[in-house]
């Protein structure tokens, strides 16, 4: 039992650095702009996309790859807000804005989504295992593949939290979503670090959707049922709340892995959202989230 | 130094500022006086470039600054010390002066200017590692000027620096603002306590539903029976 234990919790801590990426994206972008993104997944997808093109079709090195997807999406991400949220926002004024934005990111999904269809096809995609074999561990082995995504999840999620403590635009990116008039009072130029924190959040989401490529299937609908998984993690851990999203990410994957000891695997998913219920009911600024946050 | 002309701004469709005008000469002081929703705070949000203008002109020694972000009216060396809860109440002292230097850019520079700003105020080299919002109101108001400073400001924008603190903490607030004009910094203060404004202003405009309703020096303002009568009360008269 303890060795099945041990094994479970290894998958869950691997899980929960794939929510970790995902969901911290998802958590930077609410944030600083208050928008909850929708199409979160579409990016997963078109990381995985890339990724796929990148070394299947042009036999590039997987850290090429990886590279490629992370930038790629990046670069996608740049564009969102100058092109889309900006001048929404502009023509909203002061009126309520959340509940536009929620359809305006719900019309991305589905525009990227359905152009995601229309290119590559329904196809499920496979991209083979960037690194092969497994570590014995005696009890269980696990495959290298799982450990990269685990080791690139921490570098990846490590250097997040050095450019948010220590780079100039880092810290003004925690300024703005701590207080944007004060954030504009030191200078700071919010269209810009509104620009940077989605391009940044949705690479985060591009590169998960590239680390676990070999894992699951590439196809356009792959990254919305981690978009349901990461709005219970985001809700968990405090809206806005990024220490709150990395610890509510490992919190639901372990659990999630390890009820499988108990119950039936097909209950896996109710997990998640059991305890974001749970949560909502007893504690609703989530497990980080301060009473007076937003 | 600045000089705003028949400037006219508000929100969305709805004109609060209604044709004001006014000037700071270099070292001056001048208060912004006048009752609740006449406009002061959007006044110094449209010279920051919070809020774009309708029309007018506001000009800084001669340079055009209408349409400006706040960042770029930031780099003529212009501060803005907001009401209350203009700081970073979650990040460090170290990170709210690190954070004024944001214009700056150059790391080093911005160090030396925080050495500055160090000395002036050790209180906040001995805690610097605390968190912002735990200070006291008092400090709070402090360190927002302090964090101001950085980037070594020819002009600040304040707005009412006494609100909400306790009278012996307003006396620090307006020490630390003699002083420092006392160094060559200009300021156009907005002020609801006018008994404190008029001690320190070498000028004072009074607005009044968006408009200009006195500009004059503060023995002026309290030689017009009606102004000191409807702004001042029975506090001066």
């Amino acid at each position: 039992m303890l060795e099945s234990i041990l094994e479970f919790l290894i998958l869950g801590i691997v899980l929960g650095g794939i929510y970790a990426m995902f969901s911290t994206g998802l958590t930077l972008i609410f944030g600083v702009l208050d928008v909850i993104n929708v199409a979160h997944g579409e990016f997963f997808a078109i990381g995985g996309y890339i990724v796929f093109v990148a070394v299947v079709l042009l036999h590039l090195s997987p850290v090429l790859g990886i590279l490629a997807a992370t930038s790629g999406s990046f670069l996608l991400g740049l564009a969102i807000y100058p092109l889309l949220i900006k001048p929404m926002k502009r023509r909203l004024g002061r009126r309520p804005q959340g509940p536009l934005f929620l359809v305006l990111t719900l019309g991305l999904s589905t525009f990227l989504q359905s152009s995601m269809l229309a290119i590559g096809g329904g196809d499920y995609l496979r991209v083979p295992p960037f690194v092969r074999g497994m570590l014995d561990l005696t009890f269980t082995a696990v495959s290298y593949q799982r450990l990269l995504i685990l080791s690139v999840a921490a570098v990846s999620l490590a250097a997040l939290f050095l450019f948010l403590h220590f780079h100039r635009q880092g810290m003004a990116i925690r300024a703005v979503a701590l207080n944007p008039d004060a954030a504009q009072a030191v200078g700071i130029n919010l269209g810009m670090i509104f620009t940077l924190a989605l391009a940044l959040g949705v690479g985060l989401a591009g590169m998960a959707g590239a680390l676990i490529a070999p894992l699951f299937n590439v196809y356009p609908a792959v990254g919305f049922a981690f978009t349901i998984k990461a709005f219970a993690i985001t809700i968990l851990g405090g809206l806005g709340n990024l220490a709150g999203a990395l610890l509510a990410s490992f919190v639901i994957a372990i659990v999630e892995t390890l009820s499988v000891l108990v119950i039936p695997s097909q209950w896996q998913n109710v997990i998640a959202f059991a305890i974001m219920i749970l949560v909502l009911l007893i504690r609703p600024q989530g497990l980080l989230g301060r009473a007076d946050q937003k | 130094m600045l000089q705003v002309d028949d400037i006219r701004a508000g929100y969305d469709r709805l004109e609060i500022l209604q044709g004001v005008s006014l000037s700071v000469a270099p070292r001056q002081i001048v208060g912004v006086i006048g009752p609740n929703g006449a406009g002061k705070s959007t006044l110094l949000k449209t010279i920051f470039g919070y809020i774009r203008p309708f029309s007018g002109r506001i000009a800084l020694r001669g340079e055009i600054l209408n349409g400006y972000r706040p960042d770029k009216v930031m780099r003529q060396r212009v501060g803005f010390v907001a009401q209350a809860n203009g700081l970073f109440a979650e990040m460090t002292i170290q990170e709210n002066l690190l954070l004024g230097g944001y214009s700056i850019g150059n790391t080093s520079a911005v160090r030396h200017a925080m050495e500055e700003v160090y000395e002036r105020f050790p209180l906040f080299r001995e805690r610097r590692r605390q968190l912002a919002g735990s200070l006291s109101g008092g400090e709070q108001r402090l360190l927002a000027i302090a964090r101001s400073l950085i980037i070594k400001p020819e002009l600040l924008l304040l707005d009412e620096p006494s609100a909400a603190l306790a009278p012996r903490f307003i006396d620090d607030v307006y020490a630390t603002l003699r002083k420092l004009n006392a160094q060559g910094i200009a300021m156009l203060v907005v002020e609801q306590n006018t008994g404190v404004i008029l001690d320190v202003a070498d000028r004072v405009f009074v607005l009044e539903m968006g408009t200009n309703a006195f500009d004059g020096t503060p023995a002026e303002l309290l030689a017009d029976d009606r102004i000191r009568r409807l702004y001042l009360g029975s506090e001066a008269a």
